[in-house]
């Protein structure tokens, strides 16, 4: 059998170099080892996605080097998902995310959902242009976290229809709302009653596990 | 001052009489219907006494087929010369009406031959430019700064056919596609480059957005690699026609680390210098008058939340910080979106003429406060003040 250990940190180091090619080779050698999939996928992909967006949120990372780390990642994941499926599915959380009505700008909520996806959240990517009533049947359907992105003062302001139409369609209580984008600060995300503000995809990440934590019945 | 020697002043750090201006990036659609509305007058820049008017060359006369590139089109979708979709917003909102979203005509070309294979526009035709020296000359002789200007010089054109995700892909794997769609795109732009110089324009704008509100989206180092030799080259065929001929280079966000690398390639003027991530006052005090900064006015705050008063306020301490003795030339840093009170438009436009410029506190003494120009262009700058 081989050493869980040893691969797992492998796979993480194939990650976080972006070597898709060495992630994938990895991922099979596991599996041929009698490595559990489970057991690669939390500490091997998941640890080097939480270690790039950290990174990224420290400057050392960038756009590319995330978009290569999340490509070697999927590799594996392609490999491994299939031999999950038989396990009771343990998700990070819910999250559906979209750029808000109006707004087609989506390559920083793209970021985002990828980082999600990487740490494990079950991601419904609802795209760009959202309607304030999309996110609310998002919400229906069950997601624990409603992200929302904008990246003009303009559309901004949808952002606070989104998260009114929320509360009047009384669905306020059961998710959190996390915002971003360029224009978006702190003080907006306050002023509109959001739960959480990240000014990077990295930081989004965590504040999904902190909302994703603070919904969860104690 | 005419308007043109204002500018030229400003921008080439002599004294100025007051600060120049423009509306860089024009109004969005709803903000010109207002404009309109509220002026009874056709042209912001004709009203307001704009110090620029922006010249683009003629249309192309190519009507060349992207259909196999694109595929079919949603309803409204409109395409340019460079083969890119764009297909209009969802929303009915008039304050929506000018976002667009892109149709990749490159995102499914794998192969480094489709990238020479590629039709891409005849930017470099001489016929594009046939008019263009006496559209120069027509707004010069009416005392205005004559632009030329590139928009999205070569990252972002070749972003907008490929997508920016698989564009920065293709850097991280060092992707012979990648290589050949830069490479054609920056040869029409060297040409291009040199027709406006020729056109006797004052200024060619080229640009590329490379910042995020955070920093850089791409490391310095993959920057240099891929994008900074070729932005030198544009910039080299242009000075190749006029040594003299002043350069801008506008990139949003806070693109900080790589200033100090535009100067070194010839970049005179930075625009938008987005007051919410790049600090003007650190820009000053660190390039000294090697950089002239054009923009600073926000548009992510000042413009669309702030009241006219706070406009003023903007204005009058950006001309105190960094005005005095010219280098600064103010501007909207964006496009002027329909949220923005038409009272702060006025409000900018009024304080920016009515407030003197003071000679210069910053000379020659603390031109290169920290020996960040090498020597070849030392002895341009050199020169200026010399003529100031």
């Amino acid at each position: 059998m081989a050493d869980t250990v040893d691969l797992t940190e492998r796979l993480r180091r194939s990650v976080l170099d972006g070597d898709a090619a060495a992630a994938a080779r990895l991922a099979n050698e596991g599996l041929a080892g009698g490595i559990v999939p489970r057991d690669m996928v939390d500490r091997g992909l998941i640890r080097a996605m939480d270690e790039a967006g950290r990174l990224f949120e420290a400057g050392e990372f960038f756009v590319p080097e995330l978009l290569v780390s999340a490509r070697a990642m999927k590799a594996a994941m392609s490999i491994l998902e299939p031999l999950l499926a038989g396990e009771a599915h343990v998700s990070a959380g819910r999250i559906a995310i979209g750029t808000v009505a109006g707004d087609l700008h989506d390559i920083g909520k793209n970021l985002v959902a990828t980082m999600l996806r990487g740490a494990g959240f079950d991601v419904n990517d609802l795209g760009v242009d959202v309607t304030p009533a999309r996110f609310v049947q998002a919400a229906r359907d069950g997601a624990a976290v409603i992200g929302v992105s904008a990246l003009l003062t303009t559309t901004m302001t949808s952002m606070r229809a989104t998260v009114a139409a929320l509360e009047e369609a009384g669905v306020r209580g059961r998710v959190k709302v996390m915002v971003g984008g360029a224009p978006v600060t702190q003080e907006y995300a306050d002023a509109i009653g959001a739960d959480g503000y990240s000014d990077n995809a990295g930081g989004a990440v965590a504040l999904a596990r902190r909302l994703v934590a603070q919904s969860r019945p104690s | 001052m005419t308007s043109r020697e204002r500018v030229l002043a400003a921008v080439r750090h002599r004294q100025p009489d007051r600060t120049p201006f423009d509306f860089s990036w024009g109004f969005a659609p709803a903000q010109l219907t207002r404009f309109q509305e509220e002026t009874g007058a056709a042209d912001p820049d004709d009203y307001f006494g704009a110090d620029t008017r922006l010249l683009r060359p003629s249309p192309t006369r190519l009507r060349t087929d992207f259909s196999s590139y694109l595929g079919p089109l949603p309803p409204g979708a409109h395409v340019d010369e460079w083969g890119i979709g764009r297909r209009p917003s969802a929303s009915t909102d008039a304050a929506h009406a000018h976002l667009d979203g892109f149709i990749y005509p490159l995102l499914g070309v794998s192969a480094a031959r489709g990238a020479f294979d590629y039709p891409l526009p005849d930017l470099d035709a001489d016929y594009r430019y046939e008019d263009f020296a006496a559209r120069v000359a027509a707004v010069q002789s009416r005392g205005v700064a004559a632009l030329a200007v590139m928009d999205c010089t070569i990252f972002e054109v070749a972003w907008y056919m490929r997508s920016m995700e698989q564009l920065l892909l293709d850097f991280a794997d060092a992707s012979p596609f990648a290589t050949a769609l830069l490479d054609r795109i920056t040869a029409i732009r060297e040409v291009q480059a040199r027709r406006f110089a020729e056109s006797g324009a004052d200024v060619i704008c080229m640009g590329d957005d490379v910042g995020t509100q955070r920093g850089m989206l791409m490391s310095v180092r993959m920057w240099r690699a891929w994008l900074k030799p070729r932005l030198a080259r544009v910039i080299a065929a242009a000075r190749q026609v006029r040594p003299d001929v002043l350069v801008f280079f506008h990139s949003d966000g806070n693109v900080t680390a790589i200033v100090e690398d535009l100067i070194e390639i010839g970049v005179n003027i930075l625009n938008p210098v987005q007051p919410e991530c790049m600090d003007p006052v650190a820009l000053r005090a660190r390039f000294g008058h090697h950089l002239c900064l054009w923009g600073t006015v926000g548009t992510q705050s000042t413009f669309p939340f702030g009241s006219p008063e706070d406009v003023r306020r903007e204005v009058a301490m950006r001309i105190e910080t960094v005005g005095q003795g010219g280098g600064l030339f103010l501007a909207p840093t964006h496009m002027i979106e329909p949220e923005v009170p038409f009272a702060n438009i006025v409000a900018f436009v009024e304080s920016v003429r009515s407030t003197t410029v003071r000679r210069g506190g910053v000379g020659d003494e603390i031109a290169n406060p920290v020996g960040v120009v090498r020597e070849n262009h030392r002895h341009q700058v050199g020169h200026r003040h010399r003529s100031s």
